[in-house]
Order: C-alpha cells, then sequence, then structure tokens
C-alpha cells in the first residue's frame, strides 16, 4: 500500500543577508520597470474607452491581457494567503530530497549508465 | 479518493511501485514520436532551404510546393517535436515532483494517441492546401477542436497530481500550472478569434498575440520549469535562489501577455499599442535576467562539470544562447531597429536559435540523461553522444551567425533602395552556407537516433543501486 511522505527537509541554513537583498534588489528593479509597462497600458485603454477613435483596434488584446492579469493577481493573492511564498527556500531542499529518495530505490535510477559506455 | 501517494521511505521499495508512480513507456513513446517530427521537420527545412538556391527537385508537383513543406517544417517542430517532447518528459517530472501519479494511465495513451492524430492530420491538411491563414496556427480549422480538447486533457491529466501536493510549491510546478492554462487560452486565442471573431487589424494583433504567446506561454514556461527541475538535479544541489526563480515566474506571468505586438511594428496596429508591446518586453528583459542569473549562480563552484556532464553542457550551452537570444530581441524591438532588420533572416536565424538552440537543445540534454534510465541500460556510445552535441551545436551556431548576417545584408541593400534581384544575389552565398549548416544538425539528429536504437538493442546490464554517476 502506498502511504503519503512526510517531507520534512529539517533545519535548512538560514538565508545570507547578502542573498535576501539580492532578492529583494531583483524584485524592485525587474519588477518595478515592467509595472510601469503594464500602467502605461491601463492608462491607455482608459483613454481608448474615453474615445479615442484608432484605439478602436486595440481593445480586444487588451482585454484579452487584463482577463489574464486579472487571473494571475487572483491565483497570487490565493499563493500568498496560503503560505506558498512562506519559508520561500524550502521547496527547493525538499524537492532534491524526493529525488535522492526515488534514486535509492534499488534498480530504478541507472544513473551512472551513461559513463559506463564511455570507452566505445 | 485522493490519488495514491508513493512512499519513499523504505530504499527496499519494489520497482513496480515506482513504475506505478512514472510510467515509463509512455516517455518513451513521447521521444520516438518527437523523434520522429524532427527528422520530418529537418527534411523539410532542407527541401525549403535547397529551393532557395534554386534547387528542387520536387518542382511541379503541387502538394509537395515549397510553400507547405514550410509549414510543414515549423508545425512539424512547434507541435511534432516540442510539444511531444515536453508531454513526454512531463510525465517523468511531474509524478517525481509531487510523488503522484497522473490522473490515469489510460488517460495518458489516449492523449497520446489522439496528439498523434493531431499532428499528422495537420501534416496532411498543410499538404493538402487546408492551412489556416494564421502563422503557427496553420492546423487545419477542422482539426482545431480536437486539439483544444487534447490541451484540456492534457491539464486535467497533469493538474490532478500537481493540485493534491501539499506545501509551498516548486518553482518547476508553478511554470507547469501556468502552462497547461495559457497553452489552452493561447491555442484557443489564436485559432478561433481571429477566424470566427473579429477581422482586419484587430485580427492581426490577435495574431501577433497568438505567434508571440506560443512561444512565451507554452514553450518558455515548461522549457524554464523542467530547467528548474533537471539542472539542481544533475548538479546535486539546489537552485541558487528559489525566492528569484518566483520573481522570474511571477514576472513572466504579468508582463509576457502584451508583448505579442513587437511582431508587428510599422504596421496599421495602433501606435500606442506597439508602444506597450515595446515596454513590456523590455520589462521582460529584466525577467528573463533573473532566470539567467539564478542558472549560473547555481553552477558557481561546479563548472567543470559543464565539461564532464554531458547533459549539463546541452542545459547551459542552450543557456548562453538564450542569452544571446534575449540580447538580440533587446535590439530588435527598437523602432529603428526593426526598420533594418524586418522581413530579413536576421529573423529566420533568431528563430532557429531560440527553438533549436535553446529548446530543442535542453530537450536533447534531457533526453540524453534521461534515455538510459527509461530503458534501464547504458549508452551504447557515449562517442556517439558528444557527435551529436557537436554536430548540433557546430550546425546551429553557424546557421545563426550565417542567417544574421544574411539578415543585415538584406536589409541594406533594401533601404539603400537597390533593385530586389540585388538582395537575393547578396543572400545567395550564406543561404548555401546555410544548407551545410543544416546538415549539421540533421547528422546530429541522426547519430542520436542511432545511438537509441543501439541502446534497445544493446543487452541488459546489471546495474549497481548505488553506482556514482560519473556523466
Ligand atoms: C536541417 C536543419 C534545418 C534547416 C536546413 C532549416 C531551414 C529553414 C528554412 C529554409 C526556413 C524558411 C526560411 C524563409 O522562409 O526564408 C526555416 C524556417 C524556420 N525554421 Fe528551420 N531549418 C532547420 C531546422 C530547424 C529546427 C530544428 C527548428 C526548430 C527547432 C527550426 C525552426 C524554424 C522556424 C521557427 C522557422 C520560421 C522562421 C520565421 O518564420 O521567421 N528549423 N527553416
Amino acid at each position: 500500500m502506498l502511504r503519503i511522505v512526510d517531507n520534512d527537509p529539517g533545519d535548512t541554513a538560514p538565508e545570507p543577508r547578502t542573498r535576501r537583498l539580492w532578492t529583494v534588489c531583483c524584485v524592485v528593479f525587474f519588477l518595478g520597470p515592467a509595472m510601469y509597462g503594464f500602467g502605461t497600458k491601463f492608462y491607455e485603454l482608459v483613454r481608448v474607452f474615453q474615445g479615442d477613435s484608432t484605439g478602436a483596434f486595440a481593445v480586444t488584446p487588451i482585454v484579452n491581457y487584463l482577463l489574464a492579469g486579472c487571473g494571475f493577481l487572483m491565483l497570487f493573492a490565493w499563493a500568498a494567503r496560503n503560505g506558498m511564498f512562506r519559508d520561500i527556500e524550502r521547496a527547493k531542499f525538499e524537492m532534491l530530497e524526493n529525488e535522492h529518495k526515488l534514486d535509492e530505490i534499488k534498480n530504478f535510477a541507472p544513473s551512472h549508465t551513461y559513463a559506463a559506455s564511455s570507452r566505445r | 479518493m485522493s490519488p495514491p501517494v508513493l512512499d519513499t521511505s523504505t530504499a527496499n521499495e519494489p520497482l513496480t511501485d515506482v513504475d506505478r508512480l512514472v510510467d515509463r513507456r509512455i516517455v518513451l513513446c513521447y521521444y520516438g514520436a518527437a523523434l520522429t517530427y524532427m527528422v520530418i521537420s529537418m527534411l523539410g527545412g532542407l527541401l525549403m532551404a535547397l529551393q532557395l538556391v534554386r534547387w528542387n527537385e520536387l518542382q511541379g508537383i503541387e502538394l509537395l510546393s515549397p510553400g507547405r513543406w514550410r509549414m510543414v517544417h515549423t508545425n512539424a517542430i512547434a507541435y511534432g517535436f516540442l510539444a511531444n517532447a515536453f508531454l513526454g518528459t512531463l510525465h517523468w517530472t511531474i509524478p517525481r515532483l509531487t510523488m503522484r501519479p497522473v490522473l490515469s494511465k489510460a488517460f495518458s495513451y489516449l492523449i497520446f494517441a489522439a496528439w498523434q492524430v493531431v499532428v499528422l492530420a495537420t501534416a496532411g491538411g498543410i499538404l493538402l492546401g487546408h492551412a489556416q491563414a494564421v502563422e503557427w496556427g496553420e492546423t487545419p480549422v477542422w482539426i482545431d477542436p480536437v486539439a483544444q480538447l487534447g490541451l484540456l486533457l492534457v491539464a486535467i491529466n497533469f493538474m490532478t497530481p500537481i493540485m493534491a501536493a501539499r506545501g509551498p510549491m516548486y518553482v518547476t510546478l508553478w511554470y507547469f500550472m501556468a502552462a497547461f492554462v495559457w497553452t489552452f487560452l493561447t491555442y484557443a486565442m489564436g485559432n478561433f478569434v481571429p477566424q470566427y471573431v473579429v477581422c482586419g487589424t484587430n485580427a492581426g494583433a490577435i495574431a501577433g498575440l497568438f505567434i508571440h504567446d506560443l512561444v512565451g506561454l507554452f514553450v518558455t514556461p515548461l522549457g524554464w520549469g523542467l530547467m528548474y527541475y533537471f539542472v539542481p538535479i544533475l548538479l546535486k544541489k539546489p537552485i541558487w535562489s528559489h525566492g528569484l526563480s518566483l520573481v522570474g515566474f511571477w514576472g513572466l506571468a504579468f508582463f509576457y501577455p502584451l508583448q505579442g505586438i513587437h511582431h508587428f511594428l510599422y504596421t496599421p496596429i495602433p501606435m500606442f499599442l506597439q508602444y506597450g508591446a515595446v515596454i513590456s518586453t523590455i520589462a521582460v528583459e529584466f525577467v528573463v535576467a533573473t532566470v539567467i542569473v539564478n542558472f549560473f549562480g547555481t553552477l558557481k563552484g561546479s563548472g567543470r562539470e559543464v565539461v564532464t556532464n554531458l547533459p549539463i553542457r546541452w542545459f547551459y550551452t542552450g543557456m548562453i544562447l538564450y542569452g544571446i537570444t534575449c540580447f538580440q530581441c533587446a535590439l530588435q524591438v527598437t523602432l529603428t531597429f526593426q526598420e533594418l532588420i524586418h522581413f530579413t533572416d536576421w529573423v529566420v536565424g533568431h528563430a532557429h536559435l531560440v527553438m533549436f538552440g535553446v529548446f530543442s537543445q535542453w530537450l536533447m540534454g534531457i533526453m540524453t540523461y534521461l534515455i538510459p534510465r527509461l530503458v534501464g541500460k547504458p549508452w551504447y556510445s557515449r562517442k556517439l553522444c558528444e557527435w551529436h552535441y557537436w554536430l548540433s551545436v557546430v550546425g546551429i551556431v553557424v546557421m545563426f551567425l550565417d542567417l544574421t548576417m544574411a539578415g543585415l545584408f538584406q536589409g541594406w541593400s533594401w533601404s539603400s533602395m537597390r533593385i530586389w534581384d540585388h538582395s537575393t544575389q547578396v543572400s545567395e552565398p550564406f543561404w548555401i552556407v546555410r544548407i551545410f549548416a543544416g546538415l549539421s544538425m540533421f547528422g546530429g539528429i541522426l547519430v542520436f537516433i542511432y545511438n537509441i536504437y543501439k541502446t534497445l538493442a544493446g543487452p541488459v546490464e546489471v546495474i549497481a543501486a548505488k553506482a556514482q554517476p560519473a556523466v
């Protein structure tokens, strides 16, 4: 019978400060300009609705985009509420642990096989 | 009832239980189909390349006319090679990441069969002249509903184990989840909206979104997701920063979908929309930078692996070419640069670089790693694996440089207002070089297929369970 695995990775080393700083910098500098792009688009959409005749062409792609964007915003909110971003580095250790466990299973991981034939 | 979950806490788990988790046969079936379509696509590419130097042995046969071969070439790659290779690899990756099998094995085989029908019908439809007038959406209109249904089934089959997994999700699963939703929506948007709902410039704008979203919301998330899985596993250490990888994911989610219009700069699509696409492209450049920084951060301290570990070499070669592709994008997206390179071979070089140089090479690396595990035998020949790598890489790099230069010469010829024939004369040497570059890539694939065949035909070797990899 198959059972559920408890994947507690145990203690993981605390994040070094520099790395956290890096992540924050990336969020600010990478997402900042992107937010600017989004804001500009939204402003243009408002203008289209206010009667810019040439802008009528643009409504379909922008509405498409806004629908997709709203969907992702909701997903983002759901993820944040459900603790997906808490202990943010944990998942990467768990993933490796699971893989290691699977590779431990007899006969399943002929990982050496690639090199075994290197003489040819 | 919740789906069965594998307990891996004991090292002596019977093999059959692990096989319940990953169905290796379906992965192999997908890889077989993918490589078959790669051969067909490359034959189509070679025929097109020969046509461009006015050597067409099929002259006069309407069914095999160059325009149709060209569409077979691109569609066989997108829906035949990439989709099949991705689907096969997902059957390995998702169960191992979630520790849960996909929804249903029978379902998996049904999807496999249905997808091959879709691809074959697309090839047949194109050759018979039924192509839909949407770039990359040439799948004939009568097969679109089947393809759409197939994508829905794919999403259901894979989302079941993902949704059942608990705790904060690894970035790969975020990418996969998004890809299933995006691909379904993108396919519907590109194939049905311009066909039945809107027309004219509006349809053009939608088609622009479709071409780019297919690359960015189907191929990119699956490719990146797979790299976030395979690179740490092969390097035996976690990704440099999981937080940064999530910044990349959410950045892609919010800022990718609007940049498709950058394919249509200088068209009658309203200028503000074109500028919007330019800005969101720049935003995505930043997002891409987070991904590249993360992978090279992970490699830090393990640089030798790139020399000794062939799958890792495939991955990081793809990564470098990815950087080059994105650098090109930064140039291409400016209106000034577009003036020079639009409609030239520069774009064709760019397309080959990203489709073959990046995503196909990542998939080749994955296959090189997985095939021995799938068949339970070592590679017949490591040397042939090396040949596969070098023929492919040399081929694509030469093709990319060659077409990039061809594009510049064509652009300069057009902008100097010389007669059209001048630009084709200038292009001819480059087109000849392209044929040889293509032959090199084709040779690589043939070598790979031969190696797989010999590996399958070889004797089963008893495998020591904990032998260390020396890849
Ligand atoms: C044997 C190797 C190959 C040769 C000789 C070749 C040749 C060609 C030719 C002649 C074209 C048409 C260019 C034009 O219309 O001016 C083309 C287009 C294209 N090929 Fe290939 N190709 C090869 C392999 C591949 C592979 C492996 C991929 C993807 C993984 C690929 C992706 C594409 C794409 C995306 C286009 C469309 C480019 C555009 O519309 O801008 N090709 N190829």
